[in-house]
This record gives structure tokens, sequence and C-alpha cells, in this order.
């Protein structure tokens, strides 16, 4: 029944280009794009790895002539410990872009919300001209906040979460601590990207504190 | 509450996530009659498939309200997938003999199961239907082809396709059809 397929499944092909740790357990990826690749900021791709595929989303910009997403390194995983041994040159297997995380025009103020790696949607999105953004940066220490300077650059409000070690200037406790505490009544356009836990606690806190707002989600497990 | 694609929060008995529930059901009923199937029905199994990857795009755009700027990231329906059924339907017709009555559904269990799944997938055209028809002429913004309506094809031309794959199933596993005697 020719003609249901999406183009978006079609497999790519793109040579790892380089790699830079992030954290103690993030680093970042950079592939080559291949010729008239295209998506838009906050999509994602499915890497395939021996049969398994992961989605990871592109944090470079969509004008980019390479595609880099972030990686939470997980022992014993089957794709990220292949991607951190991968000599540079190694070809990988891919296809996308996939999801609608994406950011829309609209009237309300904008809050991101992010733990971990979910910040790489919200790069690709500061790479193409976003601004005037909260930003919620939600990690475990100060060493985890990685593409700190450029959020703070473009956000129009930007707060580091610290869940585990405090430091002085960031928030002593879980984006949605800070949400509760902080934010303003009124109807916001949130953005949530990473664990399940803080993407369902923000959206009950939404529901109760924000009602009328609009939620976007992108859950990474 | 739950979200829309494009990022309302709506209460669960919302017409649109009741529409997607019911393609989810549908989706997974088509599961169980793929699994049903003989290895010589590869073809169907396959076309099945697709249906269900077609069937999640339908839901996409059903979770997404008229004039949401999310719309721009959906494929738009196209006469392609309806087309593609049309062809299968002829495909299986042609080894079927003419119908001579009413049939009552069942048989071999996969042809029941195709039963089964064809008064699903009418169930949720109807659902479909009911939140298109929320949506008269569609409301200023609305990109013009995606709106529930769109999908009411494929919808319709599905359970014809599955009614006539609960036909070819027991011709396949040489069951007669009961026909129904008023």
């Amino acid at each position: 029944m020719e003609g249901l397929n999406p183009d978006k499944e079609r497999r790519h092909t793109g040579r790892l280009l380089s790699r830079a740790q992030l954290s103690d357990w993030a680093f970042e990826v950079e592939l080559e794009r291949p010729v008239g690749f295209m998506f838009s900021a906050g999509q994602s791709i499915r890497l395939f790895v021996r049969g398994q595929g992961r989605d990871y989303s592109i944090a470079s910009g969509p004008s980019g002539t390479t595609l880099s997403f972030c990686v939470r390194m997980v022992e014993g995983g089957s794709v990220s410990p292949v991607l951190a041994g991968a000599p540079v040159g190694t070809p990988f297997s891919f296809s996308g872009p996939h999801g609608v995380f994406t950011l829309r025009d609209s009237p309300r103020p904008v809050v991101w919300a992010a733990t971990g790696v979910g910040v790489a949607p919200f790069l690709s999105m500061v790479r193409v001209g976003a601004a005037g953004f909260t930003l919620l940066h939600g990690v475990r220490q100060l060493g985890d906040l990685f593409h700190r300077e450029e959020f703070e650059a473009a956000a129009a409000r930007y707060v580091p979460c610290l869940s585990q070690v405090p430091a002085a200037g960031c928030f002593p406790g879980r984006v949605t601590a800070w949400a509760a505490e902080s934010l303003g009544p009124g109807r916001y356009d949130f953005y949530l990207c990473g664990n399940r836990q803080m993407v369902r606690d923000f959206i009950l806190l939404a529901d109760d504190r924000f009602p009328g707002s609009r939620v976007y989600t992108e859950i990474f497990f | 509450m739950t979200s829309l694609l494009s990022g309302e929060r709506v209460p669960k008995s919302n017409e649109r996530i009741e529409a997607c529930g019911e393609l989810d059901e549908l989706a997974s009923v088509l599961g169980a009659l793929a699994a049903s199937l003989s290895e010589r029905q590869a073809e169907a199994i396959g076309e099945i498939r697709q249906i269900q990857g077609e069937l999640l795009h339908i839901g996409a755009r059903l979770a997404t309200t008229p004039g949401s700027p999310t719309l721009d990231m959906l494929r738009v329906p196209s006469a392609g997938p309806v087309e593609a059924m049309e062809r299968a339907i002829e495909r299986m017709e042609k080894s079927l003999p003419p119908l001579q009555g009413f049939i009552l559904p069942g048989g071999h269990p996969s042809a029941a199961w195709a039963h089964v799944a064809r008064t699903v997938a009418r169930r949720a055209e109807r659902r479909v239907a009911a939140v298109a028809a929320m949506i008269p002429g569609g409301p200023p913004g609305d990109k013009p082809g995606v709106t529930p309506g769109g999908d009411l094809p494929f919808l319709n031309r599905l359970s014809t396709y599955l009614y006539v794959l609960a036909r070819r199933c027991n011709q396949e596993q040489g069951i007669s059809e009961t026909l129904w005697k008023a």
C-alpha cells in the first residue's frame, strides 16, 4: 500500500565530526548534516545503533551546517556508550526530523523548563533567534548547567535551579518549586522538556496555578 | 485534564480526546487483527501496519485545534493513502465471489477480528465526523485541508477495506460465509 510512508521515516547517514564533554554524565555529539535534511528548531532525530533507535533533540540551529545533540551517558546502555566511544568519521544512521516540539507564535509570555539534556531543543531555538523567554534550567549541581552563557544572552530571565548542591546565584530546588514560588499569576505558553516526573509535576502546577495556559511537552526517558 | 497537541489543557471528556481514544482503540484492534493473520497474508499485515501509522497522523491532526500554528508542523491529509487502500480493496475483491446477501460477522478468528476492527473504524469515523461538524466551514486562520473532515475519506474507506479483508480471511482459511436468513 504505497503512498502511506511519510518521508521522515527515510534513513539518513551522517559521519561523526566531533564530541565534547558537557559534564561528567553528558556529552555533545556533532554529526555531518546530510544535504537536503531540513528541520525546525525543537525537532528530534532517531539515531540507530545496532538496530536500537534512540530519540535525540537537535541542539544545533536549522541553518547550521552540522547536526548536534546532547547525550546522557547511560552505563550499560545500547546507544550512548557507542556514541561515547566511536571514532571521528564513524557513520551513523538516523531518521527524522520528528516531533512538533517547536516554538509557536503567541501573545502569551513564554516559559521554558528543562532538566538535564532537555535543554537541547531550547538551544536550537536560541540558535534560530528565539529571545525574550524565561528559562528554568534544572540540574543537580552548578557544573551541569551547560550552555548557560548562551541561554543567558538570549533569555529575558534565566533561572538556574540546582536540586542537590546549592550554589550562589542559583535557586536551591527544582524548577517546579521556583515556578510555584516566583512565577506571577497569568496565562503562559509552557514548553517542558526533560524527565517525566518534572513534566508531570509542572503540568499539575500549570493546571492549578496558571489556568488557560498552553502546555507543550517533550519527555526524555 | 490533558493536553492537546496544540497546547490547550482540556477535560478528558473533550470531544477531540474522545475521538483520539477511538483511533487508539482502532489501532489496537488492528494490531490484534494483524496478529491473527496467517503467514500467507503478509501483504495485508504490511498494509495494516501502514494504516496504524496513518491513524497516528490523523490523531495528531485531531489533537490540534484549528488555527493553531502547530498545524504547520503536521502532514496535510492527502489522497495517496485513500487511493492506496482502494487499490488494496480492488486486489482482494478480484478473488472473492460476488456478495449474495448480508453476511453474519464471524468465521475464522482472523475474519472475526477484521469485523470487530471494521465496527471500531465506523465508530471512530462517527467521532471524527462529530468533531468536524463543530467546525462549520473552518474557522478563520484554519489551514485549508487540515480539519478532521479531511480525514473522513480515509476512515470511510478503511471500514470497507476491513469488510473485504474479513471475507478474504474466511476464503483463505476455507471457511464458508454465513448469510443472514431473514
